[in-house]
């Protein structure tokens, strides 16, 4: 490294899945693996390696955590000890097609009024919107937008569960009314990630998409994509009585609390982290910078595909998921319970509250209740 | 006498050893942890001895019977269906006919391609409006619009049964065939000269004497689709909900995708414990036929 001429940075790779990476780490750090020092960590799962005693605080080595998005320093937060520092950001982003839907919608009932009135133009898509429904990780991110766009949550301050709150039920009965009543979101959906949508919006087929970033640069790409310069991307809508709501995403790194060279691993951390770094990686790979203050720099517009200002709008709605060490088993619950009353096997209410129940379960047996309450403020 | 059977012993104990060794002590290390708090993820929580308590909570979670549920409906539809379907199999391939090798070649490809690729081979026919299935549906009028097939619990389960009875049913044509071979010509020679039809000699000679071979074959394919679960992980994941989860894809996310050792371990304990009672059933039916032959 040139700016640590005496760090040598050895690289491992790990695999591309979440899932297979998360295992990995846990074998790792179970088996007290010191080696990588530095980890690179998804979200939501600092809380769970912090409370396992998995990675080190940072507060020791006083970051200047003003200078990110207050989300991403949220999600990073355990016990009121910073344990990660975020490397870049996802957001959930709300596709639309310019030359079908004229303007952005002002609320979620809008959005399902200009997605049908796209529909029914002549030549129009065949569908509405299309988001990730699958039972999988993916549908948790789709819900907690709705939830947020209604005024719910999953967890509240105090960490209790009130997944099963009124407002909850409509925000879900809000998605299934989009399959059933109004048409606007094919059933397939509800077997879709995020590429099968990209292919439906891609391909010309649909006027609204919930995605992530990713896909922004290839769509501009006339080759592979028959909606080039005719979509832009905003934060989604929010419903009366909530706001508007994306999922955040992102990777953070994070240091290994077996590690021999914390002070060196920090260093990296922080040279990785920089604004330099942040800049070259939108440049080279369109991740979203997590320092707020390169939104403002003029290099950032050049080195994004995605028009900056959207980006940061979407990126300041950003809510973390809930912010726990069992967050893997929470979404498994949920998973399961959304996907059952978006399939109609069971009604919101019923479902939400299996799994508030189930959650309450969840905790009880993790003693997360006690760790909670100790570390509320 | 003693020193004969000491010497029994003695060259029976490497093999008695190896055994102890690559199936009783794992045995025994899943019975211990499945006593134990063990969740890797939560290190928090240590590491205790908990007696019954895993088990205690498999019975007191749905998702369990469920999953339970799904497997015995799975094998016992899907096995039904081999045993029909691979009796046709087995009474057409019997015959003496030009080609007869090539068509037993044939036969077995389905059985031969691995689980998770015949999986995918499903699935894509069946996903999506534009999968082959719908296409054809469409195309003959038998239904009006597109079936998203793996949304709804009933529609989930076609494309399971039908990959297992598409791929198995050669496997359990090969192992009826083997039992047909064994049986006298000379039986359905007497018979017809006795003027008995086809379906009297199927059903007072051929299933009779082929009970042996239908009784192996049940033992194989009751363990093998109690423990189901490549299949299902690739073409429904187990979904929608968990309507189509069965015991195995169960016991998988306990132990591997949530990382709790002690429960999945309990779980496994539970899986192993059910596949050999159905074991020691089949045995025991197995045997008394058996007697039943030599009286």
């Amino acid at each position: 490294m040139r700016e640590n001429p005496d760090l040598r940075v050895r690289v491992l790779r790990t695999p591309e899945g979440a899932t297979q990476r998360h295992q990995l780490y846990v074998q790792w750090l179970n088996a007290r693996v010191g080696d990588p020092d530095v980890l690179q960590l998804d979200v939501v799962w600092t809380p769970e390696f912090a409370a396992a005693g998995w990675i080190l605080p940072l507060d020791r080595f006083k970051p200047a955590v003003g200078d990110f998005f207050p989300a991403t320093i949220e999600a990073n937060t355990w016990a009121n000890e910073l344990y990660g520092l975020p490397w870049f950001v996802d957001v959930g982003l709300l596709y639309r097609r310019t030359d079908l839907v004229p303007r952005e919608p002002s609320s979620l009932d809008d959005m399902v009024a200009l997605a049908r009135a796209a529909q029914s133009r002549p030549g129009g898509p065949r569908y509405g919107i299309v988001w990730q429904g699958a039972r999988y990780e993916g549908l948790v991110t789709t819900f907690i937008e709705y939830l947020g766009a209604f005024g719910g949550r999953i967890l509240d301050e105090q960490g209790r569960v009130v997944v099963d709150s009124p407002e909850a039920v409509r925000a879900l009965t809000f998605m299934r009314k989009t399959l059933y009543d109004d048409g606007i979101a094919p059933l397939d959906v509800l077997t879709w990630h995020e590429e099968e949508g990209r292919f439906a919006f891609q391909n010309g087929n649909a006027a609204f998409m919930r995605n992530w970033p990713y896909p922004y640069a290839a769509m501009n790409d006339t080759s592979q994509s028959r909606v080039a310069g005719k979509f832009t991307v905003g934060p989604m809508p929010a419903a009366p009585g909530g706001r508007s709501t994306a999922a955040l995403g992102g990777n953070q790194l994070a240091i290994n609390a077996y590690t021999k060279s914390p002070e060196a691993a920090y260093r990296l951390i922080a040279y990785l982290t920089a604004p330099e770094q942040m800049l070259e990686r939108a440049a080279k790979v369109g991740q979203y910078p997590s320092r707020r203050a390169l939104f403002d720099d003029g290099r950032l517009s050049t080195a994004l595909a995605t028009p900056v200002e959207q980006a940061r709008r979407a990126i300041e709605s950003a809510t973390p998921r809930p912010v726990t060490p069992i967050y893997t088993e929470l979404s498994e619950i949920l998973q399961i319970e959304l996907h059952r009353a978006l399939v109609r096997q069971a009604e919101p209410e019923a479902a939400l509250r299996s799994a508030a129940l189930r959650i309450n379960t969840l905790v009880d047996r993790t003693g997360m209740r006690k760790l909670m309450s100790k570390t509320a403020p | 006498m003693k020193s004969e059977s000491r010497l029994g012993w003695a060259l029976v104990a490497p093999a008695v050893g190896v055994i102890a060794l690559i199936a009783l002590f794992p045995l025994g290390w899943t019975v211990w942890e499945s006593l134990h708090q063990h969740d890797l993820r939560m290190p928090w929580l240590g590491q205790s001895f908990i007696g019954l308590e895993n088990f205690a909570e498999i019975m007191r979670d749905p998702r369990f019977w469920g999953s339970l549920g799904h497997t015995g409906f799975f094998t016992v539809l899907s096995i039904s269906l081999e045993l029909v379907l691979g009796l046709f199999l087995a009474l057409a391939m019997n015959r003496a006919f030009r080609g007869r090798g090539a068509v037993r070649a044939a036969v077995l490809v389905p059985w031969a391609i691995p689980t998770v690729v015949a999986a995918l081979l499903w699935r894509f026919m069946f996903e999506s409006e534009a999968g082959i299935v719908n296409a054809v549906l469409l195309d003959l009028g038998i239904i009006e619009r597109a079936i998203v097939w793996f949304i709804h619990t009933t529609t989930s389960w076609v494309p399971v049964i039908l990959a297992d009875v598409w791929k198995t049913t050669p496997f359990v044509a090969l192992l009826l065939l083997a039992g047909l071979q064994n049986i006298d010509k000379s039986l359905y020679e007497a018979a017809s000269m006795d003027g008995a039809g086809a379906w009297w000699q199927l059903t007072h000679i051929t299933i009779p004497l082929l009970k042996h071979a239908i009784l192996v074959t049940l033992i194989f394919r009751t363990l093998d689709a109690f423990r189901v679960f490549d299949l299902i992980y690739v073409l429904t994941g187990g979904g929608p909900g968990t309507s189509t989860e069965p015991v195995a894809l169960y016991a998988f996310n306990a132990l591997l995708q949530n990382l709790r050792f002690g429960y999945g371990s309990a779980v496994s304990v539970v899986i192993f414990a059910i596949t050999f009672g159905l074991a020691i059933l089949y045995i025991k039916g197995l045997g008394v036929s058996l007697q039943g032959d030599e009286r």
